[in-house]
């Protein structure tokens, strides 16, 4: 069965990127959120099992997102794509429970290393 | 065999470029030591690349400040960034002689200088690129720029002739002053005053022999004066005097003694002794004056006084009755 | 395929696509300027705008224009794209910075060129080298220029021959946590280089 897969980010560019770095083998659906309401309402419906959130966003921002799965106690692995690579935000983000931290920008073979550490992507 | 004997002489050419560019270049290691002299600096130092090579930096240079120079570097080893030097933070990296020694002007040259990484084969960046410009036209021209601008808004505060506060800059300052007066409760007078009967001294004893006396009279009022007066030639042989944080009494006090040392004034021009009078008008700062120029005009309206009343006098501004 | 003509001009996927090559681009300017001065680098979300260079001073309407800065600029330019980098720092934040850089000189005149060096060393450097590296161009800067120290923003930006029209304006209004410290950066890209950036960016779109 394919997994669903949340491309939750505020550029349409960026989202564009992502997608195109998921490996081609891995059989998904993907869903798109534009900002982090979106994407909370997106990781609700069940579309959000593996979620790839960026932290830089308006209206609710991806440490938002992340604090929101975490009292709602949603289903959802997320690996945070981000610009910001401080020290500190990638501390942040792992102590609200996001899985993995990936630098922006984003290609396939970076993703593929994450999914295969993690176990995501098996098989290949 | 032919692409590696072009291969050899592109180093060999690139070498000589680097040989005879008009650029210092230094290559240094993780611990300062030089690994690179080229031409330039071995011309400007006097240091052959033999004896350089392999020495530390600070210790052939002690001009170069180890702390601040490692603050600038450091972050090209750590960052792989480039970092710059301009003349304005330090003239100069390494003590050199100007390149124009006979006609140039300044006696160093002045440097910027990039830093920037030099990676090696597996990315990690164990040197640094240190390249010298030498900049000195453009400091010196700076600096001459910037001197100049000084002496030409000093110029255009000062009045030519008598250099007492120009009118314009003297305009300004009453501006000021009458804001300020809105505001505060000290008192401030402004004195106004001319030369008597002036026109008769340019007719009898020349325009020339004039000047002189604007400028003895100017020169008498300076040391009359004190900090805080601000005193202008307002034009012609008008003066103005802003006394700031002096009462009417006070403002008296000073027109007196400007009057006498006027009145006691002997200016010789040539063979001639010239003598003269003045009339000063006083005006203390009023609540009903909504610009400045109501205030001068109350000053010239007592000077306009003193003179209808027989010259030689000082005459206080008193304000309509209500 | 988008129609080429000498008005410049740029699209939403454009504007977002710039946004974001900036967001990474300071994203790794701010984890340098954070590992330095061991702060966290609050980021924004960067403003993109194509402007007429008379209201070149609107693009930093966030920056207080009443207040005293203190600015530096560093030119750029490669594969034909020209532009410039301004650093525009608020004079209030020079203690807190100096503070935080170990700086032990006097805070005089010298003492801030000092410290405004090194951070638009830093700063202008990182975003202009991130930027480059994801369009595949390589950036050669020129050496910074003192703008004005103690100046306002309005005199700052007048003193430009501003020979162009209109520039491609990127501002980036950076805080830090915790501490009196705010600057904006502004990259700013000549009327003859939107084009051709323009051309990068749509490849990366296609």
């Amino acid at each position: 069965m394919a997994t669903n897969v949340l491309i939750c980010d505020d550029s349409s560019f960026a989202r564009k990127q992502m997608a195109r770095a998921i490996p081609k083998e891995w059989e998904v659906d993907i869903h798109f959120a534009g900002d982090g309401v979106e994407g909370v309402q997106a990781i609700r419906e069940g579309k959000g099992e593996v979620v790839f959130l960026d932290l830089t966003m308006p209206n609710l921002d991806g440490y938002g997102v992340l604090e929101t799965i975490r009292k709602e106690d949603l289903p959802a692995m997320v690996i945070v794509v981000s610009g910001d690579i401080q020290p500190d935000a990638q501390d942040r983000v792992k102590k609200l429970g996001a899985m993995a931290f990936i630098k922006k920008p984003i290609d396939a073979e970076k993703a593929r290393e994450v999914l295969t550490e993690y176990g995501i992507l098996t098989g290949a | 065999m032919t692409d590696s004997n072009i291969e050899f002489g592109d180093i060999h050419w690139l070498m000589d470029i680097l040989q005879n560019i008009d650029v210092g270049l230094v290559v240094l290691d993780r611990q300062y030591n030089i690994q690179l002299w080229n031409g330039f600096m071995e011309s400007h130092s006097g240091l052959s690349p033999q004896k350089a090579k392999g020495e530390n930096l600070f210790d052939l240079f002690s001009e170069i400040p180890k702390d601040w120079f490692m603050k600038k570097a450091e972050p090209v080893y750590q960052l792989k960034t480039r970092t710059f030097t301009i003349w304005e933070q330090r003239p100069y990296l390494f003590r050199f002689k100007n390149y124009r020694p006979i006609t140039g002007r300044a006696s160093v040259m002045y440097q910027n200088t990039s830093i920037i990484p030099l990676e090696s084969i597996n990315r990690s960046v164990d040197h640094i690129c240190v390249i010298i410009y030498d900049v000195t036209d453009i400091a010196v021209s700076r600096e001459d720029v910037m001197s100049a601008n000084q002496t030409l808004s000093e110029f255009n505060r000062t009045d030519q002739l008598t250099e007492l506060t120009s009118r314009g800059y003297w305009l300004k300052e009453l501006d000021r002053e009458f804001l300020r007066c809105q505001r505060s409760v000290l008192p401030s007078t402004l004195v106004m005053f001319d030369l008597d009967d002036f026109r008769s001294i340019n007719g009898h004893h020349g325009h020339q022999a004039g000047d002189q006396v604007l400028r003895s009279v100017s020169e008498g009022l300076r040391q009359t004066l004190r900090q805080t007066d601000q005193i202008c030639r307002y034009g012609g042989e008008v003066f103005a005097a802003l006394l700031v944080d002096t009462d009417e009494d006070e403002a008296v006090i000073f027109a007196e003694r400007v009057r006498k040392m006027i009145e006691r004034m002997e200016i010789k021009y040539g063979q001639q002794s010239i003598r003269a009078t003045a009339s000063l008008g006083i005006a203390r700062y009023q609540k009903s004056f909504t610009t400045a120029q109501d205030w001068l005009q109350a000053a010239d309206k007592a000077l306009y006084h003193a003179k209808e009343s027989g010259r030689n006098k000082t005459t206080v501004f008193q304000p309509k009755a209500h | 395929m988008t129609v080429t003509s000498t008005e410049v001009s740029l699209n939403e996927d454009q504007r977002d696509c710039y946004q974001e090559l900036t967001n990474v681009a300071m994203g790794q300017a701010a984890d340098r300027l954070a590992r330095l001065l061991d702060v966290y680098v609050v980021l924004p979300i960067p403003k993109v705008n194509l402007i007429e260079s008379s209201d070149l001073h609107m693009a930093i309407q966030d920056a207080e224009t009443d207040s005293a800065m203190s600015a530096v600029c560093q030119g750029f330019i490669g594969s034909g794209i020209a532009g410039e980098a301004l650093l525009l720092f608020n004079d209030t934040s020079f203690s807190d910075l100096a503070a935080l850089m170990n700086y032990g000189g006097e805070l005089d005149r010298y003492g801030e060129l000092e410290l405004l060096m090194d951070v638009s060393s830093l700063l202008i450097g990182a975003c202009i080298q991130g930027i480059g590296e994801q369009l595949e161009i390589h950036f050669n800067q020129g050496h910074p220029v003192v703008l004005g120290q103690h100046c306002k923003v309005d005199d700052i930006l007048k003193s430009g021959n501003h020979q162009w029209t209109k520039t491609l304006a990127i501002e980036i209004h950076y805080t830090i946590e915790h501490v009196n410290i705010d600057c904006d950066l502004l990259l700013l890209f000549t009327e003859d280089s939107v084009g051709k950036l323009n051309n990068k960016i749509n490849y990366l779109l296609d």
